[in-house]
């Protein structure tokens, strides 16, 4: 066994890792705490009110605890050492005040401190959902949910764990330091001053580990991170591991991650071992000084006996909190890698609206693409659209065709602004829409997607999610126009039944005609179906054709569907190839024209 | 917790290194006071320098050799915690990927992952800790207690009142602690849960302008987690205080009783002095005992849901022995399956045999039970009456891994699994090649599209396939199943986001594999190619057979071709 790799861990710092954290980097690196540190005070501050009673608490406590064994002290020889209880009660009646108080403010610091962290907590782990909902697709087009939902859990629960303490053992150590020191300068300054140089010796070592546990800390935070990514795509998608006996390659994937894992905790893990131990050799090594030094100092006849072995214990009471305080600071490093990591993600640039932006729109229903390109990637050889342009009169139903890939479902992302275009304009009656607030545009749109997701949540709910102040009989007439309430009736509690995470208990098309509820009862003046009906049976499907069309009446929609009959009905279709507009037009006349679509329907008659 | 902790035996012989070490430091920092005594009795009171030197070097000496064995018990520890900790998770990894689906539904993926990292996560922790720190105050407690017996017992006996009271107190409160923590873990999985829920709906949400409101929704959520968690470590602060108070009262107590024995002379002032301190080193010991005590508390709640998950019996899959799975004819005789007893039959009777090599399209409304079908042929649920063959075996002896490797599934919603689009056709068949990858592309006419993107089969897909089209999840996944070259293809409805030209290629490709085919659709066009259709009602099976005889014989199948045919007015 090597000691650069103990139990065959391989190292995760390199030399460079550790220079790098030192002198020409401390800099940026002390900002980047001191920044983070401040950002997480900022939400604390909020209690200030609270953070002041517990201060006082903090000074009451630290002084009593202080004031007991000195009071003990006397006690013993005022009593014990006469062997009288002779007026003692008095002094045992204030004592006992005294321990009352003493533990109630310990209570009540601890009592107001957890409130106040748990706020902080929540705080921060709600503005990160929040900002979540701000953020733009193409930001969770990259990441894996695991990865995100790891941040609001994991990194913010290593910053609970350090607020929770932190605070007040900061304080009450600083205190206990301050009474303690004095306390020292009083019974031997030589020897307190002896006491001392174990600080810069403690400042050199804690530098030295603090140097390699930032960067671990992080790295342990990531590898969580990762590992929480993986498990929620291996067990959302469980279904497909067994389907293909794929379980024990899994595991091994699994493993490999966890194996990450193991590792950089085991580096932080250790390396962060070395502040306590630090701080009891330093312990130790002072008891050394106070006795071989206060011994020679007795021997010359400077101190008594009774000095030094009271001073040992002092010395004692001076190395606790200075390693209360550096296990704290090793706490507070792991909270700061976790917040990092929660701060990294809220500065991620939010969906803005444009200056000017409007929000007190009413749509008309006019829409046109202007020579719009789009590509998900940047610098695609193949633009996923190229120059599209149409005109949509208000009221007007367009069908989208084409192949897979050909862009349809692009279009209404587009539509519903998901993605900026590259090049071009998107207009709503003649207004980019760029110009038009998100939430304006949204909220007269309703969007109906190609996999139909459903919440944990009651049937009524989850259809009640279209208009969140719809009554129950609008649900259920939503629910009656989309076909769904034969089969929600049949639900054990009807549409109080709460539907599972993965929804097994109703089938796929019964979620489709859920979410067709769910947009019916929206009322929008835009309707996007991206094949909404794809996995409902055509007998059921031409029962919420009058739905449907019902539905669109007197809205702009837009469906893309590939059972040609839902299409015929449309009042232009356009037929998309490869990213390009190719042919537009009623049925009738593409038909006529004998291109593409009429190839298409000649094809699905056969 | 034994179930847990198990799964650090492994490690016992680096434990007891690890606890030897810190055994070793805190015997040196008991025995300091003995050289102190040393040098002030053998050096000060004689002035003989010379000794003092002598034992402040061996101090020295004795706090650099503690500072070793202090930084190497530091290594053991971790390496003991870490190594439990992976083999823990890989314990409840491998238990969830053993689960039926049916157990799936009952733990939520959410309440899962909390289970793996969290979880794990706390109780490695206090492992950690134990052989660093924790051992020693009970230890140092024990110690004080004997001690003062040892030096006056009559003395030392008003701790033998509080101790006990202390001890229940203690009791109550850590399962009081337990409790509350395990609230808090499952309050967590409520986070979590909101959480994926939230991102998997990113686009819904976005659609609807639910931002705020789902903010409303997770705030209530994180609220309640700030409540638990509040509750929880308010109760456990209750320790601290009280326990204090009552040690330091039991002192008060030991200070007057001493006080009037060494005045009636029956006891030394030098003995009144040492219970005196060894009672207040038990109460400062137990003051950090509290911290441990949480710590435990909170180790205890996680390791008890970990435990439920590592004991789960009868959710485990169970699979039959037989190893020799063959191909032939399926058969289902009188299948019927309901989710839970509480709800209705999905199937009811359902009979009939597919030949091998034959193609059996299924078809009916939504909701009739196709999907569950196919995924009682899986195993994924196992019916409530009736069996299931395969070449005459009842498939619930059959080895389960062995039955699925004879299956291509292509499901409904299509799954896909971050990495690239090669990466994701192989997930089928680890050990096919390239050539192969590309030749099940083809297969499912997805070769070309996959060419046309800048990075063609390298091309990394997002999350969940984000950054694909339906059409294209659709046929990733059907090359997914064609490369496993299996005998038996079951495609649920997996191909309803493709245009008419491209599906009837791929049936074509497909009737090269010679595979049985069960292939639930919609499309009677798709249905009109197979050799048998089976049309469902409600869950039962209502009519079988071919294109032609159904389309005489069958009124439901009349009625669906007809809704078909009206496009070709």
């Amino acid at each position: 066994m090597s000691i650069r790799r103990p139990f065959g861990y391989e190292p995760l710092l390199t030399k460079e890792d550790i220079k790098n954290a030192a002198p020409k980097k401390k800099k940026q690196r002390a900002n980047d705490w001191r920044q983070t540190l401040r950002r997480i005070w900022h939400i604390v501050d909020e209690q200030r009110f609270l953070l002041i009673i517990v201060l006082v608490m903090v000074v009451v406590s630290s002084a009593l605890s202080l004031l007991g064994p000195f009071l003990i002290g006397k006690m013993i020889d005022t009593f014990v050492k006469v062997g009288t209880t002779d007026g003692m009660m008095v002094w045992v009646i204030s004592l006992v005040a005294i321990y009352a108080v003493l533990s109630l403010s310990l209570f009540f610091q601890n009592y107001w401190m957890i409130g106040i962290a748990q706020q902080t907590i929540y705080r921060m782990r709600t503005a990160l959902f929040s900002h979540f909902q701000k953020l733009p697709i193409t930001f969770f087009d990259k990441r894996q949910h695991g990865e995100l939902m790891s941040r609001a859990t994991n990194d913010i629960e290593a910053v609970n764990a350090t607020l929770n303490t932190a605070f007040i053992q900061v304080f009450s150590s600083i205190i206990t330091l301050t009474g303690t020191v004095v306390v020292m300068l009083y019974l031997s300054p030589l020897l307190t001053l002896l006491t001392m140089v174990i600080i810069p010796t403690m400042f050199y070592g804690m530098r030295w580990v603090t140097r390699r546990t930032g960067k671990l800390f992080k790295a342990q935070q990531q590898a969580v991170g990762a590992l929480n990514g993986m498990i929620e795509e291996t067990i959302s998608g469980q279904r497909i591991v067994k389907a293909f006996s794929q379980e024990e390659r899994m595991q091994q994937q699994f493993e490999q991650r966890s194996k990450a894992l193991r590792r950089a905790s085991f580096w932080a893990q250790s390396y962060s071992g070395y502040i306590p131990k630090i701080m009891n050799v330093l312990n130790n090594f002072s008891f050394t000084i106070v006795a071989g030094v206060g011994g020679l100092l007795a021997v010359k006849g400077y101190i008594t006996v009774g000095v030094i072995v009271i001073f040992t214990e002092y010395a004692r009471q001076f190395t606790r909190p200075l390693n209360d305080l550096a296990n704290q600071f090793n706490t507070v490093l792991s909270a700061i890698a976790g917040a990092e990591r929660v701060f990294a993600i809220m500065d991620e640039p939010a969906e803005k609206d444009h200056e000017g932006a409007q929000h007190d729109l009413e749509l008309q229903g006019a829409v046109a693409f202007d020579n719009v390109c789009f590509s998900y990637e940047k610098d695609a050889a193949i633009p996923t659209l190229q120059h599209i342009t149409f005109t949509v009169a208000p009221g007007e139903t367009v069908a989208l065709v084409g192949a897979t890939g050909a862009g349809k479902t692009t279009i209404m992302q587009l539509l519903a602004r998901f993605y900026d275009v590259d090049e071009g304009a998107v207009t709503f009656d003649g207004k980019n829409v760029k110009e038009i607030a998100r939430s304006t545009l949204r909220s007269q749109l309703a969007f109906v997607l190609q996999d139909p997701f459903l919440f944990e949540a009651t049937v009524a709910d989850n259809i009640r999610y279209g208009r969140l102040s719809a009554t129950r009989d609008e649900i259920i007439a939503a629910a009656q126009k989309a076909n769904a309430h034969d089969f929600i009736q049949a639900l054990p509690k009807g549409y109080d039944t709460v539907l599972t995470a993965d929804g097994s208990e109703i089938s796929q098309g019964q979620k489709q005609l859920l979410s067709i509820a769910r947009a019916l009862l929206a009322d929008p003046k835009i309707l996007l179906l991206d094949e909404a009906t794809s996995s409902i049976d055509t007998i059921t499907e031409m029962k919420i054709q009058e739905a449907l069309e019902y539905l669109m009446q007197g809205r702009t929609s837009f469906v893309i569907a590939h059972r040609l009959n839902t299409v015929r009905n449309a009042d232009t279709i356009f037929v998309m190839q490869k990213g390009q507009l190719i042919e537009a037009g009623p049925q009738q006349q593409l038909i006529e024209q004998g291109g593409v679509y009429a190839t298409m329907l000649a094809n699905s008659k056969q | 917790m034994k179930t847990v902790f198990a799964y650090a035996k492994p490690y016992k012989w680096f434990a007891g290194i690890a606890i030897a070490l810190m055994l070793f430091e805190l015997f040196v920092e008991l025995i300091q006071p003995l050289i102190m005594a040393k040098i002030i009795d053998e050096g000060v009171m004689v002035k003989d320098v010379s000794t003092i030197y002598e034992w402040a070097l061996i101090l020295l000496v004795l706090t650099i050799v503690t500072f070793i064995a202090g930084v190497v018990n530091s290594y053991f520890s971790a390496h003991v915690a870490q190594s439990f900790a992976f083999d823990l998770r890989s314990a409840l990894f491998a238990k969830i990927q053993s689960f039926t689906m049916a157990t799936y539904i009952k733990y939520p993926t959410s309440a899962l992952i909390t289970r793996l990292t969290n979880d794990v996560g706390n109780v490695q922790q206090v492992l950690f800790m134990l052989l660093r720190i924790m051992l020693r105050a009970p230890l140092a407690i024990i110690g004080s207690f004997i001690m003062a017996f040892y030096v006056n017992a009559k003395l030392a006996a008003i701790l033998l009142i509080s101790a006990p009271l202390l001890a229940i107190f203690l009791f109550v409160m850590v399962t009081k602690g337990i409790q509350l923590f395990s609230k808090v873990q499952k309050s967590l999985d409520g986070v979590n849960r909101k959480l994926q829920e939230n991102l998997q709906a990113i686009r819904l949400v976005k659609a609807y302008m639910r931002g705020e409101y789902e903010t409303k929704r997770f705030a209530e959520i994180a609220s309640n987690l700030k409540i638990d968690s509040m509750k929880a470590m308010r109760t456990m602060e209750y320790i601290q205080p009280i326990l204090l108070f009552v040690m330091n009262v039991s002192m008060l107590g030991i200070i007057w009783f001493g006080a009037s024995f060494v005045g009636a002379g029956d006891m030394k002032l030098g003995e009144a002095v040492a219970v005196i301190n060894y009672t207040m080193r038990i109460t400062m010991i137990f003051s950090m005992f509290v911290f441990i005590i949480i710590l435990f508390a909170r180790a205890k709640a996680s390791a008890e849901r970990m435990e439920e998950v590592l004991v789960v019996n009868e959710g485990v899959e169970y699979s039959g022995d037989n190893t020799h799975v063959i191909n032939g004819d399926i058969g289902f005789h009188d299948v019927s399956f309901r989710y839970s007893e509480t709800t209705p039959y999905v199937l009811q009777d359902v009979s009939f045999t597919v030949k091998a090599g034959e193609k059996l399209a299924i078809l009916g409304a939504t909701g009739s039970g196709k999907s569950t079908l196919l995924q009682l042929l899986l195993r994924f649920y196992e019916p409530t009456k009736g069996k299931i063959t395969l070449a005459n075996q009842d498939i619930a002896t059959l080895d389960i891994t062995a039955l699925r490797q004879m299956i291509g599934y292509v499901p409904q919603q299509s799954i896909l699994f971050s990495g690239s689009i090669e990466e994701n056709i192989l997930w089928g068949q680890e050990h096919a090649s390239t050539d192969q990858a590309v030749a099940a592309a083809k297969q499912a006419q997805i070769h070309e599209s996959i060419t046309a993107f800048d990075d063609g089969y390298a091309t990394v897909v997002g999350q969940k396939g984000v950054n694909l089209s339906g059409g294209q999840k659709q046929r990733l996944s059907i090359a997914r199943a064609l490369v496993r070259q299996a005998p038996i293809l079951i495609l649920d409805d997996s191909t309803s986001a493709l245009d008419v030209k491209t599906e009837q290629a791929l049936w074509q490709a497909l009737e090269a594999q010679r595979a049985t085919m069960f292939v639930v659709t919609q499309k009677i066009q798709t249905a009109k190619g197979a050799d048998k259709i089976a049309v469902l009602e409600e869950g039962r099976l209502v009519a079988l057979g071919t294109h032609d005889t159904l389309l005489q014989t069958n009124e439901l199948y009349q009625q669906i071709a007809a809704s078909q045919q009206e496009v070709a007015r």
